[in-house]
């Protein structure tokens, strides 16, 4: 049932991809034109991902519920990451997803956040310090 | 003799200081990566691309060390299965088959130094081959066109993911993933955008090498919270490291046809070092299996796979340096880092760049003596490093993937497309559809629509040309042969597993 949802969502999406480049044209000099290649990759995409739906090939087991909740709490904290690193700057943040990504991963609680604050002090030290990248020790939060 | 010449140019640029420290670094941290469960070549050599950009590296420093990264991998990889019977990446699978049941007789020592000798003697086979026989193929490709370059990739898309057993529809279908992805961004010869949705991070295109931390190390994370955590496995202890000679070097056919057969494979486009394990393990089996000792801990089914794979794991640089096409996911990897440095991989390089790629030859000379020693009397301290715990371990891997992402463009938009890739790596591998020819349809895509833009402006728009050549005749031929011999057999191992069941 997957492989054939797959092949459906793959379809539309190479089905609207292929559209979608009908309407790119160039009045100048290149024989190719910008339309040609995406079409050339969207049709053959369409009917691979339509015999997936008309003849599926293989099974899969997705993880059930409290797998699939970790797994969902790992990309909360990776996209949490993401927005706050620059308000908080580079060490909060960092020693926050590291210890938040180990707790998922079952590690103790106590340890994990030790972890996350060495880890992080030492990559800010090894990234900032010895290597210059311009990494802000405080963020946009703190003023920095 | 020219041979000769080229590789004391190498040997110049290997010994300086630089280049001999990245060496010995990428050998120790590419045989932790590789010991480390759940850690291979792939998503290890992925995660350091970003680094050596933060590094300020220049291309000839950054694959060496990646280089070293990826034999130090194919070093480390048998360590985890020999001790815990947990392969530490793909091609090591099937080290673990006489492996582990030689550690559990009492002969892990012996069993690391057969592995690391015939690692020793399958990648200094593969080396060899690869100082003959990369600059010939070179010399060859330069009569290529525009329309043999486009026959070439459609080949490359064709054949990436191997004969082992996957539906190859899925195998194309990736491919083409990759190449709709490619396309997004400005368009080269025309300047207008494809599909970035107005959005004006989106005009340079989807970096590859963020694309690709997303896909290996991000999609690892996914898996990896997936299956259940075990209390750690308990490993087998090493009481010596000192190994019994005698077993080690009755070995010796064992390992020599290994790195043969693991050769061919490595060089054959999209079969890449677990293919060189497989065949070489299978034939060592048909050869010497007299006594049903196979599996049971036979020192030449562990001989036998360890030199296939770090054979054919040489032997797939071939390709990829002098075609541009690359013969494995790791090697794929490595040319996303090339290209990104604006060194285009191909027939011109071993012109232009000599000091690069004689440069690399002999590193890689150099790396698999020092993997040899470091593998040898070392292999206690490996050991001991290996019980990092994954929760401790998985959540600094991730980190240092942000920074380096983050180190690249300093936007957190790229984050934001590496989480967006992990998610899509994660689900296309739970459909059994490999990342590999996706990677390289990312890769290959803007070179592959150029190729054949020049390709028809040189024909003035006739299509013919494509097929006017008999090098891509030839390739088409051929691209058409692997993927009937892939239908078929993916449709006999359904007949076989219908007729099991």
């Amino acid at each position: 049932m997957s492989i054939r949802l797959a092949g459906v969502a793959i379809f539309l999406v190479a089905a609207l991809y292929a559209w979608t480049a009908q309407d790119y044209t160039a009045s100048f000099g290149d024989v190719l034109g910008p339309s040609v290649f995406p079409v050339m990759v969207g049709i053959p995409a369409m009917a691979l991902a339509l015999s997936l739906v008309v003849f599926p090939g293989g099974s899969v087991s997705w993880p059930s519920g409290p797998r699939l909740l970790r797994q969902a709490m790992a990309l909360a904290a990776l996209i949490a990451y993401a927005l706050l690193l620059e308000p908080l700057g580079f060490p909060l943040a960092t020693a926050a997803v590291i210890a938040a990504v180990a707790m998922v991963l079952d590690g103790p609680a106590i340890k994990s956040v030790l972890i996350g604050i060495a880890g992080s002090l030492s990559l800010w030290v090894l990234f900032d310090q010895l290597l210059g990248l311009p990494i802000d020790f405080l963020g946009t939060l703190f003023g920095g | 003799m020219e041979i000769l010449t080229s590789l004391g140019l190498g040997f110049s640029v290997a010994v300086q200081p630089l280049h001999l420290a990245l060496l010995l670094f990428g050998c120790f941290a590419g045989t932790l990566i590789g010991a480390m469960p759940g850690l291979g070549p792939v998503n290890g050599v992925a995660i350091l691309i970003p680094l050596t950009f933060a590094f300020g590296f220049d291309a000839t420093a950054s694959l060496i060390l990646l280089s070293a990264v990826y034999f130090g991998c194919m070093y480390g990889g048998r360590i985890s299965s020999i001790l815990l019977n947990i392969p530490g990446d793909e091609p090591a699978v099937m080290t673990t088959l006489d492996g582990y049941p030689m550690a559990q007789k009492g002969q892990a020592a012996n069993a690391l130094a057969i592995s690391g000798v015939a690692s020793f003697v399958g990648a200094t086979v593969a080396i060899v081959g690869l100082t003959l026989f990369a600059p010939l193929l070179a010399r060859a490709a330069i009569y290529f066109g525009p329309a043999d370059y486009f026959a070439l990739y459609v080949m490359a898309f064709a054949t990436i993911g191997g004969l082992a057993g996957v539906d190859p529809r899925k195998t194309l279908l990736s491919a083409l993933i990759g190449l709709m992805i490619a396309t997004i961004g400005l368009d080269p010869a025309t300047g207008i955008p494809r599909y970035t949705g107005g959005s004006f991070d989106l005009y340079d295109g989807i970096d590859p090498i963020v694309a690709l931390v997303g896909l290996f190390a991000i999609s690892e994370l996914m898996f990896l919270l997936e299956k259940t955590i075990k209390d750690r496995d308990t490993a087998i202890k090493l009481d010596t490291w000192i190994p019994d000679l005698k077993v080690v070097f009755g070995t010796g056919w064992a390992t020599v046809r290994g790195s043969v057969v693991g050769f061919v494979a490595g060089v054959l486009p999209g079969a890449g070092a677990s293919l060189g394990a497989v065949m070489s393990y299978s034939i060592e089996k048909q050869v010497s299996n007299k006594n049903g000792s196979f599996g049971k801990g036979d020192p030449k089914g562990v001989a036998a796979p360890e030199a296939g794979n770090n054979s054919a794991s040489a032997g797939a640089l071939i390709p990829m340096l002098s075609l541009g096409v690359p013969g494995s996911g790791t090697t794929a990897v490595m040319l996303a880092m090339l290209i990104s440095l604006n060194v285009q991989p191909g027939p011109l390089l071993f012109e232009r760049q000599p000091d690069l790629v004689w440069g690399l030859v002999a590193s890689l000379y150099m790396a698999n003596v020092m993997l040899l020693v470091l593998n040898l009397p070392l292999i206690g301290l490996f050991t001991r490093l290996m019980a990092v715990p994954t929760w401790a371990l998985m959540p600094l891997v991730v980190a240092i993937s942000f920074i380096g992402v983050y180190s690249i463009s300093n936007s957190t938009f790229d984050l934001y497309i590496m989480i967006a890739f992990g998610v899509l790596g994660y689900v296309l591998r739970k459909l059994d559809i490999t990342l590999v020819p996706l990677v390289l349809g990312l890769l290959l895509g803007a070179d592959m629509e150029n190729n054949l833009r020049r390709a028809l402006s040189i024909s003035g728009g006739d299509y013919g040309v494509l097929i006017a050549s008999w090098i891509s005749i030839a390739l088409y031929i051929a691209t058409a042969a692997f993927l009937a011999l892939s239908v078929w057999l993916a449709l006999r191992d359904k007949k076989r597993a219908a007729d099991a069941s």
